[in-house]
């Protein structure tokens, strides 16, 4: 018997459930459906460039990045672990003799790839279908991308270990309350992944001439992504620390 | 310590020391002491007597809240002691998109098994429950009684040294009933310990050497099956009984040493008595003597629920 191959099977079996889940269709939707209004919206053939790269940039934030991402960092982020305690087959997992350290680790290394995967491929193919303003979008705002999306795909792994049903409240949690906080004035938007999100794009989107809207007090982005990479890591820490600790009664 | 364990005691025996757990403000199990050892270890109780907490700290997903689980000299919540055990839990839900094959070769792949050894292994434990026929069936499409071999399949396949089955044979039917009593015990035979749940007095009888009874989260009897049967037969139960004359019925039963009252009601004769088999017998030779005519006869309490209640009464006045 060996702890490393039954950690390795582990991580296919977490990878291959996720991708072959009914989720995948669920998040490829509305990745489809942002296609279809690109292709329709035309912003490469916008002039002058710079208008194209202002509305460009303001889709990426309220669209891309404000409804995309939550979407399928909670699509694989919450079901990894979620979807075994709603199913109750987390239990042959836990009586298997892997650590409870890394059956969680397994399950996070099989969600991430999938969501960052999906939101950095259907971002990079959106930018290549607006053209050369979208391949310089594509360079400049992809760490923000990746940074909301591994920081969502954290909280989610938090969500799955605390709650029974993770992926609604998650998905109330993604859609209003994230929206609806991200956008209160005062110091309270800071408790949005949102929040940050925006201060990234907005901080890298300067250079190029991408304009802050009157009312958004960002911070610079440097704060932004170091902000999201501690939300990420203090959610990570939380969700191993509690998944340690926790136990798990469900039964019929 | 209750010692469920034959007298020379192995480095696999699963012992509870003083194991209190609650959940919250409520008692799951209360004071726990017992020694299980090779052998079919009976666990009885009815629903919420804490039968499933007991092996859910015996396979290490729960820890206790006072004292300690052990099998061996390893606490059943590390990493090693869930190599010596195999767990059937009692959860209808399976992983629903695999057939039963690739579930039992995936839980045992999760052992960290060569791949030829998950293989073979997988294949020795489906014939062992006897489903190599119906291996690649989803287990979407499964019967529960399906499922439950499946489960157990997956407990088996490690061959492990002690096995912890929750409710086992539930929906299972008698043939297969038969069929895994039967692999249950060559598995005892070959030196296993084995820990049975089960509200059904019956299906225990049948299976287990020794007993566990646990009544509102208390070990309210145990010992070898003979034993409980002798707290049993002590046990007062009420017998209704229809007859074309109750009262002199009851007249004559009132001289039994083994009835302790009688309620007549229109036809319907109760009669509570304290030694049930000997209350049969006497009241059988009536009936041969023709001195009574008795349309109907049955028993009120004879359900587990009642078996259970009699056994904590006794726990508690003791």
């Amino acid at each position: 018997m060996n702890s490393l191959r039954a950690f390795k099977t582990l991580l296919r079996f977490s990878f291959l459930r996720l991708f072959w889940s009914v989720n995948t269709l669920m998040v490829l939707l509305p990745v489809v459906g942002c296609f279809l209004f690109i292709l329709r919206r035309g912003f490469g053939k916008m002039t002058p460039p710079e208008k194209a790269f202002d509305a460009f940039g303001t889709f990426l934030i309220f669209v891309f990045s404000s409804f995309l991402i939550p979407i399928c960092s909670l699509g694989f982020g919450t079901t990894a672990l979620g979807a075994e305690r709603e199913d109750q087959t987390l239990v042959f997992l836990l009586t298997r003799p892997i650590p409870r350290w890394q059956i969680l680790l397994a399950k996070i290394l099989a969600s991430l790839p999938l969501s960052c995967g999906i939101v950095l491929t259907s971002f990079a193919v959106y930018c290549l279908l607006v053209g050369s303003i979208g391949i310089k979008a594509f360079l400049i705002y992809w760490p923000a991308m990746l940074g909301m999306a591994v920081a969502y795909v954290a909280l989610f792994h938090l969500f799955a270990v605390i709650f029974r049903h993770p992926t609604m409240l998650a998905l109330v949690y993604a859609l209003f309350i994230e929206l609806f906080v991200g956008n209160l004035p005062g110091s309270i938007k800071r408790l949005a992944i949102n929040y940050y999100g925006r201060s990234l794009i907005y901080g890298l989107g300067a250079v190029e001439g991408l304009k802050t809207p009157r009312g958004f007090e960002g911070i610079p982005a440097a704060q932004a992504y170091w902000t999201l990479a501690g939300i990420s890591g203090g959610c990570l820490l939380a969700t191993f620390l509690l998944f340690q600790w926790k136990e798990y009664r469900e039964t019929p | 310590m209750i010692d469920l364990a034959p007298s020379s005691s192995t480095e696999f025996d699963l012992t509870f020391s003083r194991v209190t757990k609650f959940y919250g403000a409520v008692i799951g199990l209360n004071d726990l002491t017992c020694r299980i050892g090779q052998g079919i270890t009976g666990l009885l109780g009815s629903n919420g007597a804490g039968k499933s907490t007991l092996l859910k700290l015996a396979s290490g997903q729960l820890r206790p809240t006072q004292g300690e689980v052990r099998i061996g000299d390893l606490k059943t919540t590390s990493t090693s002691a869930k190599r010596l055990f195999g767990y059937c839990p009692d959860v209808p839900n399976l992983y629903e998109e695999m057939t039963g094959e690739e579930f039992v070769r995936t839980m045992c792949a999760l052992h960290g098994f060569p791949y030829d050894e998950v293989c073979d292994r997988t294949q020795m434990a489906l014939k062992e429950v006897g489903m190599t026929d119906r291996a690649q069936r989803k287990i979407a499409g499964c019967s529960h009684g399906m499922r439950q071999r499946f489960k157990l399949a997956q407990a088996l396949v490690h061959d492990p040294q002690v096995l912890l089955l929750d409710e086992p044979l539930t929906g299972i039917d008698p043939g297969g009933r038969q069929e895994i009593n039967e692999l249950l015990f060559r598995l005892a035979e070959k030196g296993k310990s084995i820990l049975v749940s089960s509200h059904i007095l019956h299906d225990i009888e049948t299976l287990a050497d020794q007993i566990l009874v646990l009544g509102r989260s208390r070990l309210i009897a145990s010992g070898s099956l003979s034993e409980i049967r002798r707290l049993l037969d002590d046990r007062p139960l009420v017998i209704e009984i229809i007859a074309d004359d109750p009262r002199s019925l009851a007249a004559e039963l009132m001289t039994f040493s083994q009835v302790l009252g009688c309620d007549i009601e229109e036809s319907r004769l109760r009669v509570r008595t304290k030694n049930a088999a000997d209350f049969y017998a006497r009241i059988q030779d009536l009936v041969v003597k023709g001195s009574q005519t008795i349309r109907q006869m049955q028993c009120l309490d004879e359900g587990a629920e009642a078996v259970f209640e009699y056994l904590q009464q006794g726990k508690h006045s003791s």
